[in-house]
């Protein structure tokens, strides 16, 4: 079935965005695609050193591969219009909304005098509003959740939140899709800079927020240099952190961190043998929520983890040199690299098995999204 | 669901399996063979003869002087392993366990000195259980050289022999362990021979790992001359960050692992990452040629132990020199050696977010 993309993006928003609520988007993997298969979006490079917005299917057809000005980090699907938005890598003040179908350019956003992003954004179920994570420079570090409305083709910012918290990074809807958990990694860096300003005196959080801006919960881990950084909700409401440890290689701190329903934000149980091969640092994290896994890549460790998200078993470790990106689908995760091949881990069996994908190998980007 | 299309790519990609004339597959076999095996027997043996002289010079069968020298040929294998150290080494902590380096701290001499008072009696299976900075050469370096302690005197001796020999032990178990892991049927030797297997998807991901680990190493090499230099801390020189700086061997590690990241470059008969580059790219061939000579001359010239050369002019400007030429080489191979291959270093790796 061809959609006239003018005709579709017409449509009320309202009105499809019933059907996409239902359709459920938690844990990386959408029911709606059932199928056909999922288009893998992420942020890329070439070999030399031009950006790229591109979109694949898992059998390596290039579905679109746009050239941007600024390199993006995360990538956020429209619920139910074929758009997304790539979100430009901090200390970058440019986002791109692109046409998923064929890659074209909508919009160049522009973030406002004083604000950059920093990489992540999410877009409200209803479609309308989208809000993303920025840094307020006339105060380093002071964490501000854009608000930006979408009106045709074009996001416009309107108004902005705090994130009630410093350094701000992944933000991430609850399972209500109207409570908002962001990571704030607790790190003050200026404009044009990615170099940490208070390594001294560090403040991370984990913060929930409505729509509204109002504080449900504040928690922080017992380290004081422990940077919450990525997380993962799974559709219980489940939610999963990654860390950056940005302390002495040697002192030995967990990376990883969970919020079951109604409990409290603590370490998730990870083995010292896998602790330690993440080298103090993890890029991203992702749930299977119908198999009840977790996920993490660890690219200074060159290892990719997988665990029971319940019993905390540890299901997978295994090398994988510079894994980044990864992302639920029906049969297990996805998972890419910057340096080498892409790859599939099926977790159907109690025994994970790993196949290489066919796409482009390597300069993939920290984060991917399969819509 | 995923259907039948992504099985058919998965199944299109197995199908495209390099063939035994891929010249990446033949320069990963070739320096398997040739170059990184060879170099963990010679680390394995070393230790084994490490953990012997403990043993021998706590019996009153072996000197000072002969404890020190097997010491001495254990901490240059181990320096020689540094350019090959992916794998087993790179996991379970095992790095570590042989050498806590950079120790800002000198938690090495504190950690000892608090285990030798908490067990007299240690074990090598205290030792197990035990710290990471008290399992390794650093501490052994410690324990042999450091100007505090005597082993000429029968009571010291008494003292520290228990965690000499244990720290022998400790270090020939975990070589043994590694280099059968190497070995082993399906172990690392195997996963750098055929593709694609569970560790590597095609030969490239193998080059790419052998090339990336010899990088590192010799950016590595530029820290252990920049820290006691002080380029990280304002020009004022830092001796006793020096990476064995007890035993005096900073220099001659350095010209162990820079000796390995060439055999790397050069293979054991000509057919290491060398051999990829074609005709075309002769020229990059020679330079890189030459810096590897330039380096090796300058570290053969130096005629005194890194803290001497640290504490004066003309010292440091041989060391500035050293440090420099170090960093040719790496840039020749992180830059034109890398792009030429079309092999990406890292990625996300540094990225810090």
């Amino acid at each position: 079935m061809q959609i006239n993309r003018r005709a579709f993006l017409g449509l009320s928003i309202a009105a499809v965005a019933a059907t996409a609520a239902a359709a459920g988007t938690y844990g990386g993997w959408t029911l709606m695609h059932s199928g056909a298969q999922p288009l893998l979006l992420s942020a890329r490079n070439d070999s030399a050193g031009k950006h790229f917005a591109v979109g694949y299917r898992l059998d390596g057809s290039q579905v679109f591969a746009t050239q941007v000005n600024e390199r993006c980090h995360d990538v956020i699907g429209h619920p139910f219009l074929p758009m997304a938005l790539f979100v430009g890598r901090r200390p970058s003040t440019q986002s791109y909304l692109i046409d998923t179908r064929d890659g074209r350019l909508l919009q160049t956003v522009h973030s406002p005098e004083q604000r950059h992003f920093y990489g992540h954004a999410v877009f409200h179920k209803d479609g309308e509003w989208l809000y993303a994570t920025e840094n307020d420079t006339s105060d380093p570090g002071r964490g501000v959740l854009g608000v930006y409305r979408l009106q045709g083709e074009q996001l416009q910012r309107v108004s902005e939140l705090s994130t009630h918290g410093i350094g701000p990074h992944q933000l991430l809807w609850m399972p209500d899709g109207e409570t908002l958990a962001v990571a704030n990694g607790g790190i003050r860096t200026e404009a044009d800079s990615r170099v940490e300003m208070n390594l001294n005196a560090m403040e991370s959080s984990l913060v929930l927020l409505r729509r509204d801006g109002s504080l449900v919960s504040k928690e922080q881990l017992p380290e004081r240099m422990n940077s919450v950084r990525h997380m993962a909700v799974a559709n219980d409401g489940t939610l999963v952190t990654g860390q950056q440890y940005m302390g002495e290689l040697s002192d030995a701190v967990p990376l990883l961190a969970i919020k079951r329903p109604d409990q409290p934000f603590q370490h998730f149980p990870v083995d010292d043998a896998q602790r330690q091969l993440m080298s103090q640092y993890t890029a991203s994290v992702a749930i299977h929520s119908e198999l009840r896994l977790l996920a993490l890549t660890a690219p200074r460790g060159n290892r990719v983890f997988i665990w029971d998200l319940d019993s905390a078993a540890l299901r997978l470790d295994a090398p994988l040199a510079d894994c980044a990106g990864v992302g639920a689908v029906a049969n297990g995760f996805v998972v890419s690299s910057g340096v080498g091949r892409c790859r599939l881990y099926d977790c159907r069996n109690p025994q994970i098995s790993s196949t290489p994908l066919h796409l482009p190998a390597g300069l993939w980007d920290n984060h991917l999204r399969l819509v | 669901m995923i259907r039948s299309p992504l099985t058919l790519a998965l199944l299109s990609l197995t199908l495209t399996a390099c063939s035994p004339s891929d010249p990446q597959q033949q320069v990963s076999r070739a320096l398997t063979d040739g170059v990184l095996l060879p170099i963990y027997s010679a680390w394995s043996e070393a230790d084994r003869q490490l953990a012997a002289s403990g043993q021998a010079f706590c019996a009153g069968q072996q000197n000072l002087a002969e404890a020190r020298q097997a010491f001495a040929s254990a901490q240059s294998a181990w320096a020689a392993v540094q350019p090959v150290a992916f794998g087993p080494l790179a996991e379970g902590n095992r790095a570590w366990q042989v050498q806590f380096w950079p120790d800002k701290k000198n938690l090495v001499a504190r950690q000892v000195e608090a285990l030798v008072n908490s067990k007299p009696e240690l074990t090598p299976a205290d030792l197990d259980k035990s710290s990471v900075v008290v399992q390794g050469l650093t501490a052994y370096e410690y324990l042999l050289f450091d100007p505090a302690i005597d082993l000429n005197v029968a009571e010291q001796k008494a003292r520290y022999c228990p965690l000499i020999v244990a720290i022998g032990q400790h270090q020939q178990v975990l070589a043994t362990d590694v280099q059968s892991q190497w070995q082993a049927k399906d172990g690392m030797a195997a996963l750098l021979k055929d593709f694609p297997n569970a560790r590597y998807a095609e030969a490239p991901e193998a080059v790419a790992e052998l090339l990336r680990t010899q990088v590192s190493a010799i950016d590595g090499l530029k820290k252990k001359l920049g820290t006691p230099l002080g380029r990280q801390s304002k020009g004022q020189p830092q001796p006793y960050q020096a990476e064995a700086w007890r035993s005096n061997a900073s220099l001659t590690n350095l010209a162990a692992s820079l000796a390995s990241a060439e055999r790397i470059w050069l293979g054991a008969e000509q057919d290491g990452i060398q051999a990829l580059l074609g005709s075309d790219h002769d020229a990059l061939k020679q330079r890189i040629n030459a810096a590897y000579s330039d380096t090796r001359q300058r570290l053969a010239a130096a005629q005194r132990p890194l803290g001497e050369l640290l504490s004066d002019e003309v010292g440091r400007a041989e060391i500035n020199a050293l440090y420099d030429s170090l960093n040719v080489l790496h840039r020749l191979h992180e830059s034109e050696l890398a792009k030429t291959l079309g092999i990406q270093l890292g990625f996300n790796a540094h990225d810090g977010d």
